[in-house]
């Protein structure tokens, strides 16, 4: 009774014609077969419908050209009914401008926006271009015409870049302030006779619209008006120099103002009559002060034209006769005012200004103070975005500087310790510092958009 | 087809090929201003052998639909289709940047992942199920006939049955085919007591099956606990085969259930208790044989149709792309 397989017995249980009849996994297989295909082109079929031609996009937009995200004819500006492939320079222009990067740039070298602008890459900067789009040129660096004073062969922060230009040799501060900056950064004499105090940077260094009170100002100084503009004690900035584009008030330190930084200390007093200094002006100014000073004193006091001047003491250490004389108001008025500006030109004034006295004139003149207010014109730097790291942890220099001329500007390496590739570091690449186009040239254009007419798909 | 040492060519040329796009590709991107991108020239060079390598991959279905094309062996058509197609996706990665781009390119990109992982699935599985199916189903018959099958088994166990129980009153299964020996009739194994092959069997096909004569050994009393055994459990089994909640699902359980009935049936019945026994374990095996081959193809359900969708909406893409 066992049951015995042969393959005959096996074979006739099997229809020879098993094939040709559907099953259930080749009905599902073949649905599935038409299906995909099917609703792979009925998808683009309705993209099509809609006019939503986006769909064929390489990506999405930048943010800052989001809103055109499904425009795309504003950018591929269409070529006899039909779009280009390439985003035309002319529709960037329409909205932005784009100035000329340098003056002696090889024309043929400009590249086109898309060149450097990446669009479609997702919510990127899309002002992060990458070094190759630099070092294409600055990594041989050729002129239109003559010789260019910069570096020729950079092709990236760690590559050929040279070392920030303040700091190459033979490079001096030409600030004609003199300032002892070790002094400072020591425990030192508030005033002749006030306490020590421990100064810090920031008592005098701060960015524009840092709007704290300042510790060593003093309020006559702060609220008086002078004859001088702050641009007169700056030096211009170079010709050439590629301006950034957005002003941030926070971005670099404003220029040190006596004002607000030294006088609290640095008294102009210049006679013990009175309580109040000179004003921090002109010397012109100073001497018209300390004149109408003199005169209103000895108007309200007559009796001063008697003058007692003591005596030199003689070897024995007895003292001699006082001297007594008695002038006009006029004569006192003179006498006292050529005291007092000797005081003021040969050691108040020239503790911290140079001062040049022409033969015949009777005030000195004060040497302009050219300070610098940016240390490398052609990158920027933001204060701002490391205001997390000390002062001197950068400028570790200002420790030990004692003249003027030294230059604080801390060198490239430190920089790169930070600012380096990879993704455990800063940003190192061109733009971070640099700007290609020359904003002080730009140009304004016309608004062409009407925001809610955009959104709708139109201008 | 199994991936062993006779792909080794394939395997090294594949690698190779791999290793000097990846190069290539990395001096591209890293002298690129704006970045590894599609339009490039190295992108579309990416792309383009990318694309033909998909085109290779889906002409295999074409080269199946007509075995007679004198192109190349099948085996190299199958090779080519397994390397190619799964280089197809690094070269589409290095065209696209790695970069997933727009929706069209971002649903292409979907798409070429879904076919090479499910190609790179089905490859791992027909390397190990048609081994286990080896081990497993030693009684494997063909997947499309395995109902057919199934019907014959339990006509063989309604014979078996029947043939010490008497007439189960059971309805016979007609099913009308060309089958080997010139039958049209489904045809079980069974040795049984019934005669089955005569002329006049042969000639009525299933009627005479059917019409035979039967023979009885035990009575009523004697037969109950098998019919109701093999109602209850056997032929329930032989309907509907399931692992999770029928006894006769797993081998062990089986051989413990007939090992009890066994001892309730007199000795002459238990020629037919072991004949059952064999029929369940056969069913059980091709229940098995059904699984496998579930998992041994089903794959093919998603890499086939994605696969079309991916070679429509490619070819959209690279005229799109080439025309704009």
């Amino acid at each position: 009774m066992a049951r015995t397989r042969t393959t005959k017995t096996v074979a006739q249980r099997i229809d020879l014609n098993y094939f040709k009849r559907p099953t259930t996994f080749k009905r599902v297989r073949l649905f599935l077969v038409i299906l995909a295909p099917l609703l792979a082109i009925g998808w683009l079929a309705w993209q099509a419908f809609v006019h939503d031609p986006h769909v064929y996009s390489s990506g999405r937009m930048s943010g800052a050209h989001a809103v055109l995200e499904k425009q795309c004819s504003e950018c591929h500006v269409n070529k006899t009914g039909e779009f280009s492939a390439k985003a035309a320079d002319n529709a960037c222009l329409s909205c932005h401008d784009g100035p000329m990067h340098h003056e002696s740039q090889v024309r043929a070298d400009v590249p086109a926006c898309a060149t450097c602008h990446v669009e479609h890459r997702g919510h990127v900067n899309i002002i992060a271009s990458s070094n190759i789009s630099c070092s294409e040129c600055h990594s041989h660096l050729k002129v239109s015409a003559g010789n260019t004073l910069y570096a020729t062969n950079i092709r990236t922060l760690e590559d050929g870049h040279p070392e920030i230009a303040a700091l190459r040799k033979d490079f001096k501060d030409p600030g004609t302030i003199l300032l002892n900056h070790s002094i400072h950064m020591k425990p030192i004499r508030h005033s002749p006779n006030g306490p020590v105090v421990q100064m810090e940077c920031a008592d005098c260094h701060r960015p524009e619209a840092v709007k704290a009170s300042w510790p060593y100002a003093d309020a006559n100084y702060v609220d008086a008006k002078v004859s001088y503009d702050t641009k007169e004690v700056l030096l211009p900035v170079k010709t050439g120099t590629l301006q950034p584009r957005h002003a941030m008030g926070r971005a670099y330190m404003a220029p040190v103002k006596f004002s607000t930084s030294c006088a609290a200390c640095h008294l102009l007093t210049f006679d013990k009559r009175f309580d109040i200094g000179v004003p921090h002006d002109k010397p012109e100014v100073v001497h018209a002060f300390v004149l109408k000073k003199f005169q209103e004193y000895i108007a309200g006091h007559p009796a001063d034209v008697r003058v007692v001047r003591d005596p030199p003491r003689d070897l024995t250490g007895k003292p001699l006769q006082p001297e007594v004389r008695v002038l006009t108001a006029a004569q006192w008025v003179a006498e006292r005012t050529a005291d007092a500006e000797e005081l003021l030109w040969r050691k108040t004034c020239k503790q911290c200004h140079a001062l040049n006295t022409m033969k015949g004139a009777s005030l000195p003149h004060v040497l302009e103070a050219n300070l610098t207010e940016r240390w490398m014109p052609h990158a920027r730097f933001d204060h701002d975005a490391h205001r997390g790291f000390s002062c001197v942890g950068c400028h570790p220099g200002a420790l030990a500087s004692k003249d003027t001329s030294d230059v604080l500007v801390p060198p490239l390496a430190n920089c790169k310790t930070c600012h380096a590739p990879g993704p455990d570091h800063a940003e190192s690449r061109c733009f971070e510092c640099h700007t290609y186009h020359d904003w002080s040239k730009r140009k304004e254009v016309k608004p062409m958009y009407l925001f809610p007419g955009l959104q709708a798909g139109g201008k | 087809m199994r991936i062993d040492r006779s792909q080794r060519a394939w395997a090294m040329g594949s690698a190779a090929l791999l290793a000097i796009s990846a190069v290539a590709y990395a001096i591209y991107a890293s002298a690129s201003a704006t970045g590894p991108h599609g339009g490039s020239f190295m992108g579309l060079v990416f792309g383009i052998v990318g694309f033909a390598f998909m085109i290779f991959a889906a002409l295999l279905g074409a080269r199946k639909r007509v075995p007679t094309w004198r192109v190349g062996r099948a085996k190299a058509w199958m090779r080519g289709h397994l390397w190619l197609g799964l280089l197809s996706l690094p070269m589409i990665l290095f065209h696209g940047g790695f970069h997933f781009g727009g929706a069209l390119t971002r649903v292409l990109m979907w798409l070429t992942i879904i076919t090479v992982a499910s190609g790179v699935y089905g490859a791992v599985l027909q390397n190990y199920v048609p081994r286990m199916m080896t081990n497993d189903v030693p009684l494997e018959t063909i997947y499309d006939e395995i109902g057919n099958v199934r019907k014959a088994l339990r006509m063989e166990a309604d014979q078996a049955v029947e043939s010490v129980c008497g007439r189960l009153g059971l309805v016979r299964e007609i099913d009308e085919g060309q089958r080997a020996g010139g039958f049209t009739a489904l045809r079980p194994i069974a040795a049984s007591a019934v005669p089955l092959r005569t002329s006049a069997g042969v000639s009525a096909g299933a009627s005479a099956v059917a019409m035979a004569p039967e023979i009885v050994l035990l009575t009523e009393e004697e037969s109950r606990p098998l019919r109701i055994f093999y109602f209850s459990e056997v032929r329930a089994f032989l309907e509907a085969p399931a692992w999770q909640w029928q006894c006769l699902g797993h081998p062990e359980r089986a051989r413990k259930a007939f090992a009890a009935v066994r001892q309730l049936m007199p000795p002459v019945a238990h020629p037919a208790l072991d004949d059952l026994l064999d029929i369940c374990d056969e069913a059980r095996q091709l229940m098995r044989q059904e699984r496998l081959h579930r998992w041994l193809h089903g794959w093919l359900l998603v890499h086939i149709p994605v696969s079309l969708a991916l070679i429509l909406l490619g070819a959209i893409h690279a005229v799109m792309a080439l025309r704009y």
